[in-house]
């Protein structure tokens, strides 16, 4: 099924009507709902938001299609690291703590050897989600805003760091993966143990968070790295 | 298209009579016999015959576990020749059970049906679908385990360990060992006690 293209003419509520994984996206960028008719226009005038980029990130995240690179020359590196770090604060903050306790209610419904084993699957799986995301915050993200403000502040020492964009996609490996494993063994294995709803409830929110983190990656795999390649190739070219 | 069939039967009186009857069906190409167990793996990698005439007696469990994994990757229908009681437990292994009063016209059908069936595969307990040999592969894998130690233990090598794995995965859609070892959990293939030795859990 092809995706609508989000456009600036567009209500916001329109929008998530069509789509409800816009959800999600419009707090990112500090946007609440009860905003009533207003279109992207609107809301991208009142709240001072780059209307480019808010259709960029906007389409890049709902439509796994869409290939934006006309539009990727101007895209701002720093509100594009502001946009990321915002997503992975509602990561944190919100999305895993609910699944933190949706787990936690899971394993106090149902009477299974296994339920233990599964738990710690999924301990050991925000571990790993929480270092992804701390690399990206820490290591991955600074080095590219510096390397954006290098041409406002050219006394920094670009040439002596030790690392590059490809040292991020390389290590750039998909989280979702074991979220699939959890997946499939909470519809597919894990035997039925008096915990029908809570197990419904715990296997929408891994969907939705599965989906949420591969349109995450998306923008980053398809715009994040494009744009910062780009960028070092005109410092080298310097 | 000519069929290859494969007759593993010790009484020469009842494996002569069912080369007899099948020959004059006309639908294969090739019969092989045995009169033996001693061979029959080695014959049927080497013939990869459509069908198996065996006799109950000669499947020992070790060689029942074979034939699952065999028949995990190729298209053979196994039909047991019967003429005493036999393990219960192997019913499961056969599509088709020829007895020995059975008239040739009772056995012709019975061939042809084989011949024309898909096999069903599906008839295994969901829980079951892995073979016995994936199954020791989960439970070494779940003790923690590496692709070398397990190829040492098992006696196959590390290539064919790999095989399994990919096969594991592509059946039960579980990607990661952790998955996995929650996977062998619920359905009894490891203990938690024996997880112990498996430092990463």
């Amino acid at each position: 099924m092809a995706e609508l293209i989000i456009t600036a003419e567009m209500k916001l509520s329109d929008i998530i009507e069509a789509n409800k994984r816009a959800l999600v996206l419009f707090p990112r960028f500090g946007i609440e709902l009860g905003f009533g008719d207003k279109t992207v226009e609107d809301i991208c005038r009142n709240m001072d938001i780059d209307l480019q980029f808010f259709l960029l990130m906007v389409n890049t995240f709902l439509n796994p299609d869409y290939f934006p690179d006309k539009k990727l020359k101007n895209v701002d590196v720093e509100m594009l690291i502001s946009y990321l770090a915002e997503s992975h604060n509602y990561y944190l903050e919100e999305r895993i703590p609910y699944l933190q306790s949706l787990i936690s209610q899971f394993k106090h419904n149902v009477d299974h050897p296994a339920i233990v084993q599964l738990e710690k699957f999924f301990d050991q799986y925000i571990v790993e989600v929480k270092d992804h995301l701390a690399y990206e915050d820490e290591t991955a993200f600074p080095y590219m805003a510096m390397i954006s403000s290098y041409r406002k502040k050219p006394d920094i020492p670009v040439g002596q760091v030790d690392y590059s964009v490809g040292v991020f996609e390389e290590r750039h490996d998909n989280i979702e993966e074991k979220l699939s494993d959890l997946k499939n063994l909470l519809i597919k294995y894990f035997p039925p143990a008096g915990d029908r709803y809570i197990r419904i409830r715990l296997l929408n929110e891994l969907v939705d968070f599965e989906e949420d983190l591969i349109n995450h990656a998306r923008i980053e795999d398809k715009v994040l790295i494009p744009v910062v390649k780009h960028l070092e190739q005109k410092l080298k070219s310097m | 298209m000519r069929k290859t069939i494969l007759i593993a039967e010790q009484s020469e009186v009842v494996r002569k009579g069912l080369i007899q009857i099948i020959g004059s069906f006309d639908l294969f190409q090739n019969i092989h016999e045995l009169a033996c167990n001693s061979n029959i793996k080695a014959s049927i990698i080497k013939l990869e015959p459509d069908i198996l005439v065996i006799n109950p007696i000669l499947i020992q469990p070790e060689f029942s576990g074979w034939l699952k994994d065999y028949r995990s990757k190729k298209e053979m229908k196994i039909a047991a020749v019967v003429y005493a009681l036999f393990d219960d437990e192997l019913k499961d292994l056969f599509d088709e059970i020829i007895q020995i009063g059975d008239t040739r016209l009772k056995i012709r059908n019975k061939i042809d049906s084989l011949i024309s069936r898909p096999r069903e595969t599906q008839r295994q307990d969901p829980g079951d679908i892995l073979s016995p040999r994936e199954k020791d592969v989960v439970r070494l894998l779940a003790k923690g385990l590496t692709n070398k130690e397990i190829s040492e233990e098992l006696f196959i090598s590390p290539h064919t360990v790999i095989t399994h794995r990919k096969n594991i995965t592509r059946k039960l859609n579980i990607k990661s060992v952790a998955g996995l070892i929650v996977y062998a959990i619920i359905n009894g293939i490891v203990n938690v006690d024996e997880l112990h030795d498996n430092k990463n859990v």
